[in-house]
């Protein structure tokens, strides 16, 4: 492995260093001076530093060529790396800039042209919520980088949320590995024996290559990793002298092959027996999370619900069903205790989604589910957990656990059901689902009358700004990449029925999410001319409000509605109940939930990142023309910020 | 499910559907409350941070019902205040008098319910 300042220098640093020892001869022979306080520096004779000769080891530093530490380099490994990160298609690197990794930044600046373009970013949690935000509309993972020790501590929550999220992105830490190569000082505090430790329990995988072919084989493995079901976040640990110093051996590097893993299907047999009692059910019922990886995830799902008019009940983690399909039963939950069959496709929180739970004092909970429905589950997600981290919900009991990947799974499941279906069967189904589609116009009517009640209110209420939004931008190409806690008025208002239209929430409900992942589903969005929008909280926002200046710097066109309740206001619940159980005062609870006095003016915030603002906005009325102008600057190409002044949800 | 989280929820379920006549006869039945008061206690003790400053619903843990001109009776009403169904919190006396509750419920009383979306044009989008 190549090595840092490995000789004596006779060369620049020993120039450097002869200066240095003409300056304290001169500082001794002037400290025969009295200073003229205690703490005062002796002042040096003019004379004498004028006077003094260029020594004899400055003379040879001036003379002889440099030896063993060269001064320039014709190859770097930065710039193999850069080409192991082009091999795979990554299209973007989001970075907080570090020294630990200069050596790759100006390989990709210089030696790649910026490719993969980097992505300044002002804070690591941003870098790595937009990569997080990106894969989920792109399909495939961006870079990120950030120093080893510091920045990848900075970074772990969203890294978290991608974890919980089952996204892949590909996260790498500048190290200095080798102790006798850091520089005094920060070089110290921010190298690590084993940095990875830092993520490795919300990380698929890590690993610290301690060559450059060891490094092109671990980024290809690392790829395949993220990006094989059950997905999520990979980290790259990258040595600093690996990536600056010159290849040594050109001729016998090479770049691994990279062919995606093909995602594993369910049994045939389980498949079978799945699509027997799907056929048989009298009430079947779908229930899913994260089941589109693809667009074609989608479509599959609506094949199935179609072949057997059923029910589907959908938690929304990704686009896995249309808003407006007749079979969308999402905001009538109460189905699933009329099941007599449940069909679970990869689902994050299975127990959750099945019980009934009441956070009392005593947490009481109960199935919502009969006590005699079969519940059958298909998915990927517990092919791969961890210990320490508890996003695996609690044990959920089944009927038949099918190991599969959902969206692969599908067209299987939905051409046995299909065999299975005879002429009787056809017309009882078709029956079946013209109770659902009536039930689901009902729904839909239902949303837009509750949507009425206080229309003209003050602060506005949520329904009426989703509705003031949709109706601007319902006739764009719109994908819509984020939301506020528990606002699913979307959802009941709006016509969703594109694979990018949504692209679920944080994964870990961890806060400074929202507003950095809507603008990496923007940046996605961005080539194939799509009109991103989002929705977001206030408390939400004010955990990386600078992730606008990013939005501005690289021109990522995107409307973010704050949905501002100036408070947190889960949590302001959440305090009502508490003073509510111990029976005293319930009219102090703002205290420490709420983000007013001062207000906070976001669209202020926004116009001083660059973005363009609007807002606050409190009377409706004022709404529609705000949004109007706004969707013009995203038009132009730019981020665009309408700070809205609503109800609470 | 008892009886009284049986009767409740479809209360709820009334009340979320709007008013009219039941509603009417409802809020005849109820003891005589402040409106200004009810109003006040219902922004300052956090019936708005679930239920909406308009009545009109919303979210906790799970969906929250609309009260704005609500068709529950009085006594389900305060029912659900003093030993309610789901994760909704208990007011108990010490926090809730039978007189703030009384308040609160002529508050809600005034709250206009839905009305007709097909008056509104972008809500037919």
């Amino acid at each position: 492995m190549p090595k840092r300042r490995q000789q004596p220098d006779a060369s620049r640093r020993n120039f450097l260093k002869g200066a240095g020892l003409v300056g304290a001869a001169a500082a001794a022979a002037a400290a025969v001076t009295p200073p003229v306080a205690a703490n005062a520096m002796p002042a040096a004779s003019e004379e004498k530093l004028k006077a003094a000769l260029p020594g004899p080891r400055q003379v040879v530093a001036e003379t002889v060529p440099p030896a063993n530490d060269p001064v320039n380099q014709s190859t770097s490994g930065g710039d193999f790396m850069t080409d192991v990160l082009n091999s795979l298609g990554i299209e973007y690197m989001a970075i907080n800039c570090a020294s630990s990794y200069r050596g790759l930044h100006e390989a990709i600046v210089n030696h790649a042209n910026n490719k993969p373009e980097i992505i300044t970013c002002v804070h690591e949690d941003i870098a790595v919520h937009m990569a997080q935000g990106y894969a989920k509309i792109e399909g495939k993972p961006m870079a990120m980088a950030c120093h080893g020790v510091v920045g990848l501590q900075h970074a772990t929550m969203a890294m978290y949320n991608a974890w919980c999220d089952r996204v892949p992105v590909l996260v790498m830490g500048g190290n200095i590995m080798e102790a006798d190569k850091r520089a005094p000082g920060a070089e110290w505090v921010h190298a690590g024996v084993d940095i990875g430790q830092i993520v490795r329990e919300f990380t698929k995988w890590d690993d610290q290559p301690a060559s450059l072919q060891h490094f092109a084989e671990s980024t290809v493995r690392a790829y395949k990793i993220a990006t094989t079901p059950p997905m999520g976040p990979v980290f790259l640990s990258l040595d600093a002298e690996l990536q600056e110093n010159p290849i040594p051996d050109a001729e016998s590097l090479r770049i691994p092959k990279f062919v995606p893993v093909t995602p594993p299907q369910g049994d045939p047999a389980a498949i079978a027996q799945a699509a027997k009692m799907l056929v048989e059910a009298q009430n079947p019922v779908i229930v899913c999370d994260r089941m589109a990886r693809t667009p074609a995830g989608m479509a599959n799902l609506v094949a199935l619900a179609e072949t057997l008019q059923c029910a589907v009940i959908d938690n929304a983690g990704r686009m896995n069903f249309p808003s407006r399909h007749p079979l969308n039963q999402s905001f009538r939950r109460a189905m699933i205790g009329q099941a007599d069959v449940i069909l679970a496709i990869e689902m994050n929180d299975l127990w959750g989604t099945l019980t009934h739970f009441s956070d009392r004092i005593v947490r009481k909970s109960r199935p919502s589910y009969k006590s005699d429905t079969k519940i059958i589950t298909l998915g990927v997600r517990d092919l791969y957990l961890k210990s320490n981290y508890q996003d695996f919900g609690r044990w959920q009991d089944v009927d038949l656990d099918i190991a599969g990947d959902g969206e692969a799974s599908l067209p299987a499941l939905t051409e046995a059901a299909k065999r299975l279906i005879d002429d009787g069967r056809k017309a009882a189904y078709a029956e079946r689902g013209k109770k659902l589609a009536a039930a689901h116009l009902a729904m839909v009517e239902r949303s837009k009358t509750d949507a009425t009640i206080g229309w003209d209110s003050s602060p506005i209420t949520t329904a009426r700004m989703c509705a003031e939004v949709y109706n601007q931008i319902k006739d764009e190409d719109w994908s819509v990449v984020g939301t506020a806690i528990r606002l699913s008025w979307m959802h009941r208002l709006w016509d969703f029925k594109k694979p990018y239209q949504w692209n679920g929430g944080s994964g870990g409900f961890g806060v400074g999410y929202n507003l950095p992942a809507s603008l990496g589903a923007a940046l996605a969005n961005k080539k194939h001319g799509r009109f991103t929008l989002a929705f977001g909280g206030d408390g939400d926002f004010m955990f990386n409000p600078g992730a606008l200046w990013t939005a501005a710097h690289h021109k990522i066109p995107i409307l973010y509605i704050v949905h501002n309740n100036r408070a947190y206001h889960q949590e302001y619940m959440y305090l009502v109940t508490m003073a509510a159980r111990h029976g005293r005062g319930v009219d102090k609870m703002d205290i420490g939930t709420t983000i007013k006095d001062p207000n906070i003016d976001y669209a202020t915030v926004a116009r001083g990142m660059g973005a363009h603002g609007e807002g606050p906005i409190t009377d409706p009325k004022d709404l529609a023309p705000a949004l109007t102008r706004a969707i013009a600057a995203v038009k132009a190409g730019g981020p665009a910020v309408v700070d809205v002044v609503t109800d609470p949800r | 499910m008892t009886t009284f989280k049986r009767i409740a929820v479809t209360a709820f379920a009334v009340a979320a559907l709007g008013a009219g006549a039941a509603s009417i006869a409802a809020a005849q039945d109820a003891p005589q409350g402040n409106v200004t008061n009810g109003k006040r206690i219902f922004l300052a003790d956090g019936c708005f941070t679930c239920h909406g400053r308009s009545g009109q619903g919303g979210a906790y843990n799970g969906p929250a019902p609309i009260l704005a001109h609500t068709a529950l009776p009085f006594d389900g009403f305060k029912g659900q205040l003093r030993n309610p169904s789901d994760d909704m919190p208990a007011y108990s006396d010490a926090v809730l008098s039978d007189k703030d509750i009384a308040d609160i419920y002529a508050f809600v009383q005034t709250l206009p319910g839905p009305s007709s979306p097909k008056d509104i044009a972008i809500l037919n989008n």
